[in-house]
């Protein structure tokens, strides 16, 4: 369950930032999106956050698992930061056939 | 004074930052270290190492040790001043004792203060501990020092400077200084959710390092906001001693009309008396948590004013199954194991408090959390770090114009305490695993010395870091960088080694037999060597290529 939540804030922070002009840039180059693309990105984005944090609530007493989701939001995001800086690519799957 | 708000924030979180930023790194690393401190503790005591334990026995176990427990000659010559008269010997009447443990601990701690006649402050009591292994009762030798929770956490709160508690405040006025820069720093930063996601190491040192900086400080903020402010919380006690000060005499007076209120007694009746079984009494607090839908496990055992008619007896649960730091104490009278009050839910603040103190002080069962939080601490230190070498980078080539030695020392002061602190870390776990197990006579307790050399090592890199640091008033890199993370390489492997010949418990044994409080800090050992070799061959490309500082792996060396 847990790792479930640790994946989907992972998958979560990820969309959100393909969502970001430079940050797509990075993953799939100079390939062009559309509007849906970016609005589609954000709201996925937004909905594996709060599917982690209903993960983490389900593992967990609630004051616990909000301790947990935020710590997690924090792991995600620097994940996320750190791949696009290194190896930007491995974020495609995130986006199959974007 | 300033042209414009962001201006004067720019100024408060350099200089708060900078002069404050150096206690915060000892507070974050130690922090950090801390949430797995009792698992350094198994590491630091071989003898430790077996599973944790529930509370034992009390009238089997616990009592016969109680008995044979006396206050050391120290603690006794420590407090004669505080006594009117001489003291005595052999000391009988007990004020209050007690027990405590957690679900990570496998040695039980054990505690009495006994009443001192002629004592100037009546309240005060003398005090004596001992740890026993609960499986048997025997106890434990006593000079041993237990690493992670005698040293590492206390350093992380009070810097181990007790006098006058000067420690503790210094570290309030950093974590005050803490919430300052954080709010300074939200207000500076011009594009936080434009650059949440942004790291570009191959860009300027400056721009990188910034990045990084900005990152760990944006990414985490809520935890570095939580535990600052917790932090404060948990002293507010120290920090606004009203209670002790000013309101004595009504604090008195409270304390006795919360003796009326909770029907437990706050004086001695002056009457002997026997102790009932506590064992019963722990028994019937187990079933009425059990009633309440509650883990039953005791984390607290205390009985009051032992022997006499008004004593009595508090169990307390260990709250491992949530954030908040609960006890549900049930108490008992001593002399008879008649229920005498049940402590009952807390109100609205007291439950807040209860949660913000759990929070920080991390009571619960849940590994998984507590390694977050040793993401957290971490990003907290590489935050401070990047922070320091922002600071150098940006002045060092005008300092070196102007031939102002500023930006070298604080270059210096940055080397002393990112890699510095974990040399000296490393030298107090060699000094535990190479000092033998009787030391020759005359010779300080052997506790004592594995802190010297934690502050001897400290001082060793501090001055080397200043010896080596010219080339950075000439706008260079300091040396020193790449070769404390080069003594980190060689240190780091060095303790596993030790602990390997000494105690006779490698990797591939620990690893097998699952035992992971050893084989945890020895992996991690491991890895905190290879990343400081990493950072030096980085550290060493840089130098060749650029007269620059790869600060990126400095930072990260601290993992």
């Amino acid at each position: 369950m847990l790792a479930a939540a640790m994946l989907a804030s992972a998958a979560g922070m990820g969309w959100l930032a393909l969502a970001m002009e430079p940050h797509w840039g990075q993953v799939f180059g100079g390939r062009a999106r559309r509007r849906g693309t970016i609005r589609g990105l954000r709201l996925a984005g937004g909905l594996a956050l709060v599917l982690s944090l209903c993960l983490c609530l389900g593992a967990d007493h609630p004051s616990m698992a909000a301790l947990v989701w935020i710590m997690t939001l924090a792991a995600a995001a620097l994940t996320i930061t750190f791949t696009l800086s290194w190896r930007p690519a491995s974020l495609r799957w995130l986006l199959p056939g974007g | 004074m300033f042209q414009s708000v962001r201006l004067s924030m720019a100024w408060l979180h350099t200089w708060f930052g900078l002069v404050l930023g150096f206690v915060l790194m000892v507070v974050f690393f130690f922090g950090a270290l801390s949430v797995f401190d009792r698992e350094i503790d198994r590491w630091a005591v071989p003898q430790s190492r077996f599973e944790p334990q529930p509370m034992p026995s009390f009238d089997m176990v616990l009592r016969p040790v109680f008995e044979s427990m006396q206050p050391t000659r120290e603690a006794i010559a420590d407090m004669a001043p505080r006594v009117n008269g001489p003291m005595p010997q052999t000391y009988t009447a007990i004020d209050r004792m007690g027990a405590y443990t957690t679900h990570r601990d496998p040695v039980l701690e054990l505690f009495i203060g006994f009443d001192v006649p002629g004592a100037k402050d009546p309240e005060e009591a003398l005090w004596a501990y001992r740890t026993i292994d609960p499986r048997t009762g025997a106890s434990l030798p006593d000079d041993r020092l237990k690493i992670g929770s005698e040293f590492f956490y206390p350093l992380h709160y009070s810097l181990n400077l007790h006098w006058r508690d000067a420690g503790t405040w210094i570290v309030g006025a950093a974590a005050m200084a803490m919430l300052a820069a954080l709010v300074s720093g939200v207000v500076m930063h011009r594009k936080i959710f434009r650059e949440f996601f942004t790291f570009r190491p191959d860009k300027t040192i400056q721009r990188s390092v910034l990045d990084l900086h900005n990152l760990t400080g944006v990414v985490a903020l809520p935890f570095h906001f939580f535990f600052a402010f917790t932090g404060l919380v948990i002293f507010a006690g120290i920090y606004f001693p009203v209670g002790h000060t000013q309101l004595d005499p009504l604090h008195q007076l409270s304390e006795r009309l919360e003796a009326a209120e909770t029907g437990l007694p706050h004086e001695r009746a002056g009457v002997p008396a026997p102790i009932a079984s506590v064992d019963a009494m722990v028994a019937e607090a187990q079933r009425r948590w059990h009633a309440r839908g509650m883990a039953g496990e005791v984390g607290f055992l205390t009985l009051q004013h032992v022997g006499d008619a008004n004593g009595y007896v508090s169990v307390y649960r260990a709250g491992t199954d949530r954030i908040a730091l609960t006890g549900e104490g049930i108490h008992f009278k001593a002399s008879t194991g008649e229920l005498l009050r049940e402590d009952p839910a807390p109100g609205a603040v007291g439950s807040v408090n209860e949660f913000l103190t759990g929070l920080h002080l991390q009571h619960f069962r849940h590994w998984l959390l507590r390694w977050l939080y040793v993401l957290g601490g971490l990003t907290g230190c590489v935050c401070i770090a990047t922070g320091f070498i922002f600071f150098v980078e940006k002045r060092k080539r005008q300092h070196a114009k102007q031939g102002i030695q500023g930006a070298r020392l604080v270059d210096a002061l940055a080397v002393t305490t990112v890699t510095g602190m974990v040399v000296a870390t490393l030298c107090l776990l060699i000094a535990n695993k190479l000092l033998p197990d009787a030391l020759p006579g005359g010779w300080p307790p052997r506790g004592d010395l594995e802190r010297y050399a934690f502050w001897g090592g400290w001082l060793l890199a501090f001055v080397h870091a200043l010896l080596r640091s010219a080339p950075v008033a000439a706008g260079r890199l300091s040396p020193a960088w790449a070769e404390q993370c080069r003594a980190i390489a060689l240190l780091a492997p060095l303790a596993v080694l030790l602990n390997w010949i000494m105690t006779g418990d490698h990797l591939l044994r620990t690893l097998a037999a699952h035992y992971w409080p050893v084989a945890g800090l020895d992996l991690c050992l491991l890895a905190s060597a290879a990343l400081a070799l990493l950072a030096a061959r980085r550290l060493k490309r840089r130098a060749s290529a650029a007269p620059a500082l790869d600060t990126v792996k400095t930072g990260v060396t601290h993992a």
